[in-house]
């Protein structure tokens, strides 16, 4: 029992990281109705910048405050990923304005390559660390309750904390402010949103700047588990079930189905894994969202969609 | 001109169409004739696409009976209805844009075509002379609209008027029992109705093909049509001759308001 | 003034409907088959062959595939590459497993279980579309990544997970030097171009057309979507399949699950995209690109770095590579999402009329 809850409760923190890159990709897709396959890309980009920045700005502090450093590269980092977001809908959205979903998919396609070699070129290609000053230990939790209780990570736990500050700020974000009352108007129709006055294109830049953070974000807290290299921009792969499972337009789905995912994986991996020669969580994700599609193809909480003849 | 109205080909018992809570359709009960022009006209959100729908089986009624050719229709998709000699133009045209005019066309003929994949792949023998064979057909559809410069281009680069008659003569390849048409003169000048309502007429008239038609333009319709059926919010308020429909009180009042 | 086709009239349809209805064209194309069949083999040296002339002529077929399904029938794949998986491990398990199978046979039959598994894989095309139906094929990929790396069944219990692939053996005709593993993939490639320029011009090809450009529309007037759906799957992976073998066996002759990665199947994404949806040729076009580009790189950037006196490492030549290949995909869709094929076809217009282009 306890190693159940122990691989569950993992799964769930690991669900948590999912969620938070499927955050990214709901975002956008609300607000542009572009399938942002460079999600992934800018975990890695904003990952490398936040690695490297945190590193050059200790090395000038002389080595003297870890914290201050971070902070500095933290904000560095938020400012590349806007110029990143600017550039992006600059040079390629704004050009793509009405396009069918394949084509622009097909576009954040060739932003990946972009990002992936741009940023391999300014940062380097090399593995990279972030400390941000996570606690690494584990913890043993409910000792009460089970024997030998649960053995929790600490960071883990942190990281889950975040990403469920971040779902919420970024719930207020969209319901109290005036401008996520724009970015939501923009989601239900361009037009329309355009001829009451809402600057589309600077709604596009803000939306991808917020996406941009919610990377930043997802590349420190994978960064300083795993190190920050060249798989991270994979992350995108992995995060996609995630969106078909919750529903394309959905902010609490794309948290409850990187939840499943996360869970599903875990538990597969562990229990269904070792019969069939291990390995499986890679597609294990895909075929539960696959076999979803077939049943409910709008996802847990996305909009049905009715073609009108 | 005199011609000979037959049987009824298509009747329509007690047809209710919701979706979700919005009723589109409210027990509606009408026939149609073989050979005739039957138009269906009304408000806008009146119902009179949803009804074409039901007809050509893109929605599916909750309640109500169907009978084509005296049998009943059970659950349908719009090919099988195709397959049974139903076509129909589209009021937002629906043309294949990255094909051309003689392939949109061409498309019409599928249900007719019978050889298989590996056949054609070759393009060997039956396959081949299948392919010629319905061409020759194709081209009598664009000699009778009138459409021949402009056989092999995209029909994306086609003014409005001609895209409909392409989407017509695609219909018309089919070589349907019953050719359902919405609005086929919407947005065109009095020229092009005129044309269109001429090829409507003749399509009436030589082939033998029944019409079922929704207009908005008053005069076509009181012109061209044999029976007119009349819709509002969902609910039949009346059918019979043009003449009888006009005079109406309950026509006029769904059309001009209450007070008059 | 020389291409024109003032005086060519057609008499009957037969003629009207032939593949290259201008004189010019069916010249050229014949001359340029004849220059690739004859010419080639006797100017290009071992390196050509290998590392330009081989890879392109079979990710032109794999391209030609994908391009049947992306390009004519609308419905986008991202697991092309699983497929040429499929084809590559089910011919060599027909080979190995069946006394006295034919290569041909084989490949052959690697395309057909791979058309199978295309249907498959291809039933969700029935009920969803665009990045849904993208996300189900990437399932299909992932699945078989991890299928030819953990089901030691496939790959004939090799300890070390390659296979390999020796002695091809067409008909008696021992394909060996690369002169004639390129005659041999060039004969495929032109048979299979042929096939497929017969569908696109016949009735599926028009289902598959209508399908991708209304598929409401495509239904009303008769058209089974799921028919020309699975159908597109079916003959697309068959295609596909074909070719994965055909790199397996000829171009790579031992290989791994990761020759067949997810990467391979943006690669091939990318060829269509460049090369031109729904066009047969601008597949060739795609595959010549993708072909050529990385390699004209790699010698461009270290010479035009020394030009600079900067020395440019490997490393940056493939980050260079990526953001190029990225702001080219960019670059089409936004200007020219026809592709190459579309330039072409322009460029061919023009010289239609030229020089009295009114």
């Amino acid at each position: 029992m306890a190693f159940f809850l122990e691989t569950l409760i993992g799964g769930l923190m690991a669900g948590m990281l999912y969620a938070l890159v499927a955050l990214g990709f709901v975002l956008i897709f609300k607000a542009s109705g572009v399938f942002n396959f460079a999600q992934g890309a800018m975990v890695l980009f904003a990952a490398l910048a936040m690695a490297r920045f945190s590193e050059w700005f200790n090395a000038a502090l002389g080595g003297d405050s870890l914290l201050l450093a971070n902070i500095l590269a933290f904000i560095a980092s938020g400012g590349v990923m806007f110029v990143v977001a600017w550039v992006i809908e600059r040079l390629a959205l704004r050009n793509l304005v009405n396009q069918e979903g394949a084509t622009l998919l097909m576009a954040t396609l060739g932003i990946t390559y972009v990002l992936e070699g741009v940023g391999q070129t300014i940062f380097g290609s090399e593995i990279y660390a972030i400390d941000v000053g996570m606690p690494k230990e584990p913890v043993m939790m409910f000792e009460n309750l089970f024997e030998g209780g649960i053995l929790i990570n600490k960071e883990d736990f942190i990281a889950a904390l975040i990403a469920a500050a971040l779902v919420a700020g970024l719930s207020l974000f969209f319901q109290k402010t005036s401008t996520g009352r724009a970015l939501r108007a923009v989601a239900d129709d361009h037009q329309a949103a355009l001829s009451i006055g809402i600057p589309l294109n600077r709604i596009w830049v803000i939306v991808w700047c917020v996406a941009g953070i919610v990377a930043l974000v997802a590349g420190i807290i994978w960064g300083s588990k795993l190190g920050v290299q060249f798989s991270l921009a994979t992350v995108a792969l992995r995060a996609l079930p995630v969106v078909i499972l919750g529903g394309l337009t959905s902010v609490p789905g794309a948290i409850i189905g990187g939840l499943i995912i996360g869970v599903g994986e875990k538990l597969s991996e562990v229990y269904l894994g070792p019969y069939v020669g291990g390995g499986i969580e890679i597609w294990f994700a895909y075929m539960l969202a696959l076999v979803f599609l077939l049943f409910r193809p709008q996802g847990l909480f996305g909009e049905k969609i009715i073609d009108r003849v | 001109m005199s011609k000979q109205i037959g049987d009824v080909i298509l009747d329509l018992q007690n047809i209710s169409l919701r979706f979700g809570g919005v009723k589109a359709l409210t027990d509606i009960s009408f026939n149609v004739r073989e050979h005739e022009v039957r138009a269906i006209i009304g408000p806008n959100g009146a119902g009179k696409s949803s009804m074409l729908n039901v007809i050509n089986g893109v929605y599916h009624p909750q309640d109500g009976k169907i009978f084509f050719r005296g049998e009943e229709r059970k659950a349908m998709q719009p090919h099988m209805a195709a397959a049974q000699g139903i076509a129909r133009t589209f009021q937002n045209i629906a043309l294949f844009k990255g094909m051309s005019v003689l392939d949109n066309i061409m498309t019409g003929r599928n249900l007719q075509m019978k050889s298989n994949l590996l056949m054609q792949a070759l393009w060997w023998g039956p396959a081949r002379n299948e392919e010629l064979k319905h061409r020759a057909r194709v081209e009598e559809i664009i000699d009778f609209l009138e459409i021949q410069h402009i056989r092999k281009t995209p029909v994306g680069r086609l003014p409005y008027g001609l895209q409909k008659r392409v989407d017509l003569g695609r219909a018309l390849a089919m070589e349907p029992k019953i050719l359902l048409l919405d609005e086929p003169m919407a947005g065109m000048n009095v020229e092009e109705k005129q044309d269109m309502c001429r090829f409507i007429l003749d399509v009436n008239d030589q082939f033998g093909t029944t019409i079922v038609l929704i207009e908005h333009d008053m005069g076509v319709v009181m012109d061209i049509s044999d029976r007119v059926v009349v819709l509002d919010y969902g609910k039949k308020i009346g059918d019979g001759i043009p003449d009888e429909v006009r005079s109406s009180p309950e026509v006029i009042k769904a059309y001009l308001g209450a007070g008059h | 003034m020389i291409y024109r086709e003032n005086g060519q009239f057609k008499t009957s349809y037969g003629a009207d409907q032939q593949i290259f209805p201008i004189a010019q064209d069916r010249w050229a194309v014949l001359a340029i088959i004849a220059f690739a069949f004859i010419g080639v083999p006797l100017l290009a040296d071992e390196y050509m062959f290998r590392a330009i002339l081989i890879p392109f002529l079979i990710l032109s077929l794999a391209a030609l595939g994908v391009n049947l399904l992306v390009g004519y029938c609308g419905q986008i794949t991202l697991g092309a590459g699983a497929f040429m998986a499929i084809g590559a491990y089910a011919a060599y398990n027909f080979l190995i497993r069946i006394d006295g199978m034919p290569l041909l046979g084989a490949l052959i039959l690697g395309g057909l279980t791979s058309a199978a598994m295309g249907i498959l894989f291809g039933i969700p095309s029935l009920r969803v579309r665009g990045l849904y139906l993208a996300v189900a094929t990437l399932a299909a990929q992932f699945f078989w990544d991890w299928a030819f790396l953990r089901i030691k069944w496939f790959t004939n219990d090799s300890s070390s997970g390659s296979v390999s692939v020796s002695n091809l053996d067409f008909f008696g005709w021992t394909i060996d030097a690369p002169a004639e593993k390129y005659l041999f993939c060039l004969g495929m490639l032109v048979v299979f171009g042929l096939l497929a320029k017969n569908m696109t011009r016949a009735s599926i090809g028009r289902q598959w057309m209508a399908i991708r450009d209304m598929d409401v529309a495509a239904e009303v007037i008769g058209i089974r979507p799921m028919w020309a759906k699975l159908s597109a799957f079916a003959v697309s992976s068959f295609f596909v399949g074909v070719a994965g073998a055909m790199w397996g066996f000829v171009h790579l002759g031992s290989w791994e699950p990761a020759a067949f990665s997810v990467d391979r199947s943006f690669q091939l994404l990318f060829m269509v995209i460049i090369g031109g949806l729904g066009s047969i040729v601008g597949s060739f076009f795609g595959a010549a690109f993708i072909v050529i580009l990385p390699i004209f790189l790699n010698q461009m950037l270290p010479a035009l770095g020394g030009l600079f006196g900067v020395s440019i490492s490997t490393a940056a030549v493939s980050h260079a590579e990526l953001i190029i290949f990225g702001v080219l995909i960019v670059f089409f869709l936004i200007v020219e999402p026809h592709g190459l094929a579309r330039l072409w076809a322009t460029s061919k217009e023009k010289l239609r009329l030229w020089p009295f282009p009114h």
